[in-house]
């Protein structure tokens, strides 16, 4: 083990500063505010720093150390290029608070990547400002509860959510004030247009749905749930976690919906970092334009006498949507991860379906491979489909219930034993209507072999003995981790001299 | 698979919802011609490394130690998801459990998460927080009174947050002197919370606000948002009493990138760990009684508590934390001191300067001022920012654009990377504009 608060060397070591401005001078400071005792922070020098954060990051798994078939989190290959991008002064040390023109090459990204995200999702106006999903799904439901305040209709009080739906979904709209309604998936994890019909009401103010659903299959009733919320007076909200698997095949647009949230960090490649940062822009329809934080970025042809530094032909102006719900987050969002997802879609440009036809294939396939091992090795019986499909979109899900009953072996244990394999494990028991759940997807980046490989061993843990499952992870830096130990006895910081 | 093109595999999407023709937009590029389109774009932003600033106003250029950068951008980092499978995750899980000790000991609170999304949501965060833990006691219903110094930028977000949970944000006000008004202080006393910067956003800190626990009391909670570069030397809140510590993590650790992704520190007492936003990494044991660390207290969060949950927040902003893990490492407690007296000796030093040139006052001159001070102009600040534009100088920000009635105040920055030479200009270019306007 390599722990960081066991070293402490000598006092002053960390790296060296050059003095202070004003050495001589007494600094202004009240008695009372005057730190009495410095904080008891670790002292290391710079290769102890750079040995534990090495040794850290080889206990680590990413994208770049193996295949990684998280579900619904769309973890595929993150381009070094945008790194690169990212680094350039022109982002990386510049401030949202310096004037129009020491911006105009940023904001002219900017207005691209709106443009570029209101036409793939058939919106009408963008923002950026929004910096993970979730609260991209908090702003465009404000955005729809100002807009229902506005024409006179605050009895909007209820959104309503499919069960299958991500938790974030009913977090962010009781977050904005909101009662939630849940309505249950049919028996093969559709939408059910009956329960929709007796949830929806005066009251309604919107529905949120993804889809493709969190079980991967692409909801064909879509069309006729927005015309049944619209008839009620609601909106349609459409969580775009799953955005990377109809990316130009059709759009949230077309599907009726309203208001929809971008994932920077699943469907334009920003790396997730262990767990941001993401980026959220959200998009909306002409009648919710208005109502979104800004600023936005503008643009207006340049007078006779004007230059501009980046286009011949335009200035790019901040502009303030005129009944604007606020702003979310301080500045304008996580730019650094939009500037990296303008590099990864100007790879694709315009055959940004490509994208979608890869993933849609690799699912597929993978699916497909998956069965075949599992009846060549005689374990087809060890799950089922999580619903019935001909085809999927970007990720499937399976039912390990049937293992769970035969040999106690349950999605958790088939998880840990992918972990011995190589393998970052699936999704598992989400989402919550099918038990025993297993969320594959592969995403567009990996190749044929990769597939193969992963469905081969996925069966050789189906046919492993449970005893052996039950112990594993067993080639990982620790064993399984003692999750309620974790809970039962808080250890939530270093704390000198405590052993357990 | 049965299937004979990848049209078959998008047949389930209904013909009416299908789209037809193909995305407007332009034709794929290579990587060389992104990367040279990337330059040309970015390379026409005016970098605040490239000339002399002094703009701050909530974000810092700091010096990153190179070992950050090197470090963070290892793809094990890197491209990983949130720790669901701590066997393998072992090492971002114990990065944030150190992160998480590091700002505990920094703020001299017991309890801090793995980061919220900026200063902003972090303060709204803690404001929700504050009004599930003590509302039930509460004489003042629902009630949280917030300094009346904050940006209008986050006032906005907080209301964002608050307006749901139907929160009344009284104004709590200053002195004349910059200074938390303790009379408007007593009047907080049995609501829910009281927030306050230290430094505030005019860079004043006030000792003042380490009485604020003992006016308000135990029943509300003392929220306190601190610049974490300071803590090295300045008192941490935790021993004046705060609850709840919040704050921008950016100049620990991250550039500048105009405002994002940076990170929201979140620390806080017990009494509201339940009810806190975020993910939380605790220290455990694997089957064989080895040390691992695994998330934990995860039955607040949405994924589990769905509409119930304390926060909607699921992707954080665990990457920059963790830069600032690095930086703080890198600078261990002499540093951290060395850090903030370093932004300090600048900030005293530009305004020792600045106040002997005629026409300048330092607005609160008696004030101790962290990192950045304002000065009241005899004209408008915007015009002053101007001219000193146009000499290559980024001169502060314009406080008329956050106070309507501080147009004449210009809001000066300076950190560890300000030099004497700077500090020259930006006096020297006041000077001739005070020359033009007079």
């Amino acid at each position: 083990m390599s722990h960081l608060y066991g070293h402490f060397g000598a006092e002053g070591a960390g790296y060296s500063q050059p003095s202070a401005l004003l050495s001589s001078t007494k600094l202004n400071i009240p008695s009372s505010l005057r730190r009495k005792e410095l904080p008891a922070l670790p002292r290391l020098s710079e290769p102890e720093v750079v040995r534990h954060y090495t040794w850290l990051s080889k206990r680590n798994f990413g994208i770049d150390t193996g295949f990684y078939p998280l579900g619904s989190c769309t973890m595929k290959h993150n381009p070094r290029v945008n790194e690169v991008i990212a680094q350039i002064p022109g982002i990386a040390d510049i401030h949202p608070l310096q004037p129009e023109h020491h911006l105009q090459g940023l904001m002219s990204i900017f207005f691209e990547m709106q443009v570029m995200l209101a036409t793939c999702a058939g919106m009408d106006a963008v923002t950026l400002q929004p910096v993970a999903g979730a609260q991209g799904e908090f702003t465009a439901i404000r955005c729809i509860q100002e807009y229902h305040r506005t024409i006179g209709e605050s009895q909007r009080t209820k959104v309503i959510v499919p069960d299958s739906a991500h938790g974030t979904n009913p977090a962010s709209a009781s977050m904005a004030g909101y009662d939630i309604i849940e309505i249950p998936s049919t028996v093969d994890g559709r939408l059910d247009l009956d329960a929709l019909s007796a949830a929806v009401g005066d009251d309604t103010a919107a529905m949120m749905i993804t889809n493709p659903n969190t079980l991967g299959i692409f909801e064909e009733d879509i069309a006729a749930a927005a015309l049944i919320v619209h008839a009620a007076g609601g909106q349609m909200y459409y969580d775009g976690a799953n955005f990377n698997a109809i990316l130009g095949k059709t759009s949230p647009g077309l599907m009726g919906f309203d208001a929809v949230h971008y994932n920077l960090h699943k469907t334009f490649s920003q790396p997730h970092g262990g767990g941001g940062p993401g980026s959220g822009p959200i998009g909306v329809k002409s009648h919710l334009a208005d109502y979104l934080p800004g600023p936005l970025v503008g643009r207006r042809v340049l007078a006779l006498n004007e230059k501009s530094n980046v286009s011949d032909a335009w200035y790019y102006n901040w502009v303030e949507p005129t009944k604007s719900i606020g702003k979310v987050q301080m500045w304008h969002g996580n730019s650094g991860a939009v500037v990296r997802s303008w590099a990864f879609y100007r790879r694709y440009g315009n055959e940004l379906e490509t994208m979608s036809e890869h993933a849609v294939l690799n699912a597929n396939y993978l699916r497909h491979r998956i069965m075949e091992e599992a009846k060549a090795a005689g374990v087809s019986d060890a799950f089922t489909d999580g619903a019935p499909a001909d085809i999927v979109k970007h990720e499937f899900t399976l039912s390990l219930l049937p293992l769970k009953e035969s040999k106690g072996v349950g999605a958790m244990d088939v998880a840990k034993g992918l972990l011995d394999h190589g393998y970052m494990a699936p999704t598992v028991y989400f989402p919550l209507v099918v038990p025993e759940c297993m969320m594959i997807e592969p995403t567009e980046t990996e190749s044929k072999e990769v597939l193969d490989a992963f469905a081969e061993n996925f069966v050789k843990v189906l046919t492993e003995d449970a005893k052996v499952l039950h112990a594993a992870p067993k080639s990982t830096p620790v064993g399984r981790v003692d999750e309620v130990h974790a809970a039962r006895n808080l250890w939530l910081r270093h704390e000198k001299g405590r052993q357990s | 698979m049965g299937l004979s093109s990848i049209d078959d595999l998008f047949s389930d999407i209904p013909e009416e919802v299908r789209m037809t023709a193909t995305l407007p937009l332009p034709a794929p590029q290579s990587e060389e011609e992104i990367l040279a389109d990337a330059r040309r774009l970015l390379g026409a932003n005016v970098p605040l490394s490239e000339r002399v600033s002094f703009l701050g106003a909530g974000l810092y250029q700091n010096f990153v130690p190179s070992a950050v950068f090197q470090l963070v951008n290892r793809g094990e980092f890197l491209t990983a998801y949130t720790p669901y499978q701590p066997e393998v995750s072992q090492g971002m899980l114990q990065a944030m459990w150190e992160y998480q000790s590091m700002i505990c000991d920094l703020t001299a609170l017991p309890v801090s998460n793995v980061s919220v999304y900026d200063a902003s949501t972090a303060a709204a965060e803690a404001i929700t927080c504050a009004v599930r833990v003590h509302n039930r006691k509460a004489s003042q219903k629902n009630t949280v009174w917030v300094s009346e110094l904050l940006p209008p930028e986050k006032m906005s977000v907080i209301h964002n947050y608050c307006q749901g949970s139907d929160i009344i944000l009284k104004t709590l006000l200053h002195t004349a002197d910059g200074h938390v008004d303790l009379a408007s202080a007593q009047s907080a006393a049995g609501s829910c919370g009281i927030y306050v910067e230290q430094p505030n956003c005019l860079g004043i800190l006030d000792e003042g606000i380490c009485g604020l626990k003992e006016i308000i009391g135990a029943d509300t909670a003392l929220i306190i948002a601190v610049q974490p570069t300071s803590l090295g030397l300045i008192e941490a809140p935790g021993n004046y009493g705060a609850d709840i510590v919040v704050g921008e993590g950016q100049p620990l650790g991250s550039p500048l990138t105009f405002g994002g992704p940076i990170y929201g520190i979140f620390a806080c007492t017990d009494k509201y760990l339940r009810q806190m936003p975020g993910r939380i990494v605790g220290r455990s044991i694997d089957g064989e009684g080895r040390e691992a660390y695994c998330l934990t207290l995860s039955t607040r969060e949405q994924h589990i508590r769905r509409h119930r949950a304390t926060s909607n927040i699921c992707t954080n902003e665990t990457l920059i934390a963790l830069m600032g893990a690095i930086h703080i490492s890198m600078l261990g407690p002499e540093g951290m001191r060395d850090l903030a007296i370093r932004n300090m000796a600048a900030c005293q030093a530009t305004k020792q300067r600045l106040a002997a040139i005629q026409g300048i006052t330092i607005t609160h001159g008696e004030a101790s001022h962290y990192n950045e001070f304002s000065i009241t102009l005899p004209s408008k600040a915007s015009e002053a920012l101007v001219y000193l534009d146009q000499k290559g100088i980024i001169g502060g920000h314009d406080l008329g654009r956050w106070f309507g009635s501080r147009e004449n105040e210009l809001l000066i920055c300076a950190t560890d990377q300000t030099s004497a030479a700077d500090i020259d200009a930006l006096a020297n270019g006041l000077e001739s504009w005070l020359e033009v306007i007079s």
